[in-house]
């Protein structure tokens, strides 16, 4: 046996008999000791099954795992903990009402005596933190604080608990450009000291810049290996996906037209009751897209709540097509047109315990022609159904079935796919391809893009500036709740856009 | 389709499994008590389920001798007429437990976790059977006549109103007292297990109190209030058009059972095929989800709550009507609500399931109720139903095994059908 292989995994197969999928087909993956291992391939691909085979969350039905050249038998993570394989995993699974610290010492020995010792735990967080580059406030709870943070606890959950081996399940889905930098020094370092590093991504450009060599899954299959130096970023794609890929939108320059979202003022708390938004003010015009640019947690999702009367609004207006909805119910506003893309799909977007039929109707339940007079109506309800399963394409998609088994990219497709449906006057979409691979963003960007020529008008929240980039009309950068600039797309470039984001004030006119 | 099937079985699977663990467990206890497990289990259920317990149990044919002039006769024993059938006793008892189950359910698919089941029923209760002797005793007053000098039309008129008006009144009552548990939540976010059980001691106390004073018939040792009019009763049938047939001898098993069929029905319609079910649905399985809709849960929670309250309060006008006809003091602590509760548990909160979870449910009772006759205490009954309780809600434990039992046994079953990854 080559001793220098980290892991080794033969003939790996795994069927789920409840959604009917082959997830892993027979695949072998070999992971060398100290690399930078990219795992990439597009969503339903089975990443995520693979790796939690290896992590023991799910039981392979047959297949060899060795790490570190010895025959392991992984049933539980608690195993797997023990063989030094630490997982960062797609959904997090923190505890909202713990406190960073807590969540990270979790199920770890407590100091001498048993006892836990809240402030050495804290400082031993913060110091973790420090060390990797990864700094945290180890007394903020986790219900507060931001996606991209929470992801950072993450991370470091599996740091102290001394992982030698590190899965890291799409691990930059939610960070902006600066914190994916960091992020990779991160790993790099710690390639560096000898650990072994899996890096499940949809994004090719990162894989291009950070791995050492990528594993490309289709449909369950292990399709190829390669040194990261031999590939290129479209081969990789084409690889993933089995065709050519449209890396970059085509669009036309926007047509703006009436305004249809005004946003004055906008006073909005945060969930501790601090304010997250302070005085914002914007104007939304039909037939264009205004990007919302910033680091996550400055105040991007109370305000996308506060839009969607989702949350209180302290002070200032919403008006949406000429009508002042700023104490309206969500259906009040979603029946004057609006659409909303949700930043967390599995607990506000979806109802994972229902089936994907009432998933989808969610929006249009009480209208004809899904129901009548309080009745629903199920032909009609497969019809629409189907629709927007097959237009979007969601792979292993069962009408009538449950739905928690899904892809998290497939997942998203349904979102994308009610929400689009029904040409919305306004969308807003808060992170809309947060983990879709590349050919699905491609399909997103597209939408979009032809919602927008149909007359929509978008606000796109996104941490990722590339997608900023490439949808954007208008961008207005967000820092610490407040609104630092609007300026047309042109006029912008990363440099720019970086510093304001980091809250450099603009030269006064 | 063969996964749905698939479904299914393994959907029955886990409460049978459930059951006979509970048997295995509850062994030791039989043991303790100086029995053998196996008699004692066989002794309880046909006891409980046995056309006449357990003289002819597991015979298709039964042959009694007459004791009066020694005549042998034959029955085809599932329809064993002569002095009644258990089955009918046990859906007797069924009756008011489906509907305390369905009142669970309802409650329990908004995410509603009420058990106050027991104070709308007993509520409930004490509606009926005010209504059900003081209406008649109006009309009759109003009329100038009584029970015996009524002409037969008004006779007929009342006893086609009054039961209506004493379940109606009995629904809206148990609606009402649910309807404050769900307010609570709604507004002031107050939990509702702990406020269903504040509203259930309370509604025991307070009828009590009724029975014992205001409500008072006589001067029995038990108090009591007076038995309702003639007209007030829910017709059984073996006062009907079946008095003639033998199986229902003995029972008080009625109308009141057609009903809660009805109910039943209604209730499954309501949660699956409207929106207003739907609505409740989607509030149970996640609140931040159905406000993300525009799904008005706060109405959909107290839309539950109003028909799960007067589930409970028809259970306990089904109760007085059809079967007790007066109420007893400790009536209040039957605990028909809470065995509800179990029942909507041990079902998974499924209306076909709860037909069948409840009539089990009332056999099996009625099984270790006769226990006592064996020298067995009848608590033993409950405890055996706890354990299966305890074992069904290991669901998940369950189904992971019996499909790593699946896969070993039968490799080929999970056979993929590539079509579906690529479709
Ligand atoms: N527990 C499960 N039960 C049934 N099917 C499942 C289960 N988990 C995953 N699947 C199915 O297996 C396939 C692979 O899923 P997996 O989550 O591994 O994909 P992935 O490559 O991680 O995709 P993504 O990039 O979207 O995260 C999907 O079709 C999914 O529906
Ligand atoms: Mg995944």
């Amino acid at each position: 046996m080559t001793p220098d292989l980290a892991i080794d995994m033969r003939e790996v197969r795994k069927y789920f008999p409840s959604s009917d999928v082959l997830a892993a087909d027979d695949v072998d993956f070999q992971v060398r000791q100290g690399e930078i291992h990219a795992l990439v391939g597009e969503n339903g691909a089975g990443k995520t099954t693979l790796m939690n085979i290896l992590y023991g969350l799910v039981r392979a039905d047959h297949g060899d795992v060795r790490v570190n050249g010895e025959t392991v038998h992984i049933h539980h993570p608690n195993d797997a903990i023990r063989a030094g394989i630490g997982m960062v995993h797609q959904h997090f699974k923190l505890i909202p009402s713990f406190t960073i610290a807590e969540n990270v010492m979790l199920g770890i020995e407590p100091g001498q005596l048993g006892f836990i010792n809240a402030s050495e735990e804290a400082q031993a967080v913060a110091d973790l933190g420090e060390n990797f580059g990864l700094p945290v406030d180890p007394n903020a709870v986790v219900a507060d604080i931001s996606v991209g943070m929470q992801q950072r606890v993450e991370i470091l959950k599996t740091l102290q608990r001394d992982a030698r081996i590190l899965v890291l399940d799409e691990p930059t889905a939610v960070l902006t450009p600066q914190e994916v930098r960091e992020l990779y020094n991160v790993i790099r370092q710690l390639a560096a000291d000898g650990r072994t590093i899996i890096l499940i991504t949809h994004k090719l450009v990162e894989v291009k810049a950070v791995a050492d060599r990528v594993s490309v899954m289709r449909n369950g299959r292990m399709i190829a290996t390669h040194d990261v130096a031999d590939v290129s970023i479209r081969d990789m794609a084409n690889l993933m996906v089995g065709r050519e890929v449209v890396l970059r939108v085509d669009k036309e320059k926007a047509s703006p037209r009436d305004p249809v979202l005004e946003v004055n003022n906008l006073l909005v708390a945060s969930a501790g009751g601090i304010p997250a938004v302070f005085g914002v003010s914007l104007e939304l015009r039909a037939g264009e897209i205004l990007g919302i640019a910033g680091v996550s947690g400055n105040g991007q999702t109370e305000l996308v709540e506060a839009l969607c009367g989702l949350r209180a609004v302290e002070g200032g207006s919403v008006v949406l097509g000429g009508e002042d909805v700023t104490l309206s119910t969500v259906r009040a506003r979603r029946q004057r047109g609006m659409a909303h893309i949700p930043e967390d799909r599995m607990h506000m977007g979806l109802n994972l315990r229902t089936s994907l039929d009432e998933n989808l109707i969610v929006t249009v339940y009480q209208r004809s022609p899904w129901s009548e007079r309080g009745i629903f109506r199920f032909r009609a309800i497969r019809d629409f159904a189907l629709r927007i399963v097959r237009s979007f394409n969601v792979r292993s998609a069962r009408l009538g079935e449950e739905i928690h088994t899904l892809s998290g990219g497939n997942l998203q497709k349904l979102v994308l796919g009610r929400e689009l449906d029904g040409h919305p006057g306004l969308i807003v979409a808060n992170q809309p391809t947060r983990g879709l691979d590349i050919g699905s963003i491609e399909f997103v960007h597209k939408t979009l893009v032809e919602a927008r020529d149909a007359g929509a008008a978008i606000l796109l929240v996104s941490v990722e500036l590339d997608e900023i980039f490439s949808l954007s009309d208008r961008v207005a950068i967000m820092f610490e709740g407040r609104i630092m600039a609007v300026h047309d797309i042109e006029d912008l470039d990363e440099e720019s856009i970086g510093l304001l984001m980091a809250g450099h004030q603009e030269p006064g006119p | 389709m063969i996964t749905r099937l698939r479904h299914v079985l393994e959907g029955a699977a886990i409460p049978v499994a459930a059951v006979l663990l509970g048997l295995v467990v509850s062994s030791a206890f039989v043991v303790i008590a100086g029995k053998q497990p196996l008699p004692t289990y066989a002794f309880m259920f046909c006891e409980g389920f046995g056309a006449r317990g357990c003289e002819n149990f597991g015979h298709l044919l039964f042959v009694p001798v007459e004791e009066e002039d020694g005549s042998v006769h034959t029955h085809f024993a599932p329809t064993l007429g002569t002095r009644g059938h258990k089955l009918a006793i046990v859906l007797e008892r069924a009756t008011p437990l489906i509907l305390t189950a369905l009142s669970a359910t309802v409650a329990f698919r908004a995410g509603m976790f009420s058990i106050g089941q027991d104070g709308q029923l007993v509520l409930g209760a004490v509606a009926a059977v005010f209504l059900g002797y003081w209406l008649p005793d109006q009309i009759y007053l109003l009329t100038g006549t009584g029970p015996d000098s009524a002409p037969p039309l008004q006779l007929a008129l009342m006893r086609l109103t009054i039961p209506p008006v004493a379940m109606a009144a009995a629904m809206l009552v148990g609606a009402f007292y649910s309807w404050i548990a769900g307010i609570l939540k709604v507004r002031l976010n107050v939990n509702e297990l702990i406020s269903t059980i504040i509203l259930n001691a309370i509604a025991v106390q307070f009828v009590t109190f009724m029975v014992n004073f205001p409500l008072r018939a006589d001067f029995n040792n038990i108090a009591r209030t007076r038995t309702i009019d003639d007209t007030a009763w829910l017709t059984p049938f073996t006062r009907a058009l079946l008095n003639e047939v033998d199986w229902f001898r003995g029972s008080r098993l009625g109308i009141g059972l057609l009903l809660v069929l009805v109910a039943a029905a209604i209730i499954w319609f309501f949660l699956h095929r409207t929106t207003a079910g739907y609505e409740q649905r989607m509030t149970e399985g996640s609140r931040l989800f159905a406000r993300y809709g525009g799904i008005p849960s706060a109405r959909a929670t107290l839309r539950a709550m109003l028909i799960s309250g007067a589930l409970s309060g028809l259970a306990g006008a089904l109760m007085i009507l059809g079967v007790e006809r007066r109420i007893v003091d400790g009536f209040a602590l039957g605990g028909t609500g809470f065995d509800g509760v179990l029942v909507a548990i041990l079902a998974r909160e499924s209306v076909v399931g709860i037909l069948l979870v409840a009539s089990f449910f009332a056999g099996l009772e009625q099984g270790a109720i006769n226990l006592q006759f064996e020298n067995l205490p009848r608590q033993l009954g409950g405890m055996i139903i706890a354990f299966m309780i305890l074992f069904a809600s290991m669901e998940d434990f369950f189904r992971d095994n019996i499909t790593r039992l699946r896969v070993r046994l039968f490799p080929e079953s999970v056979a993929p059908s590539q079509s579906a990854s690529e479709a």
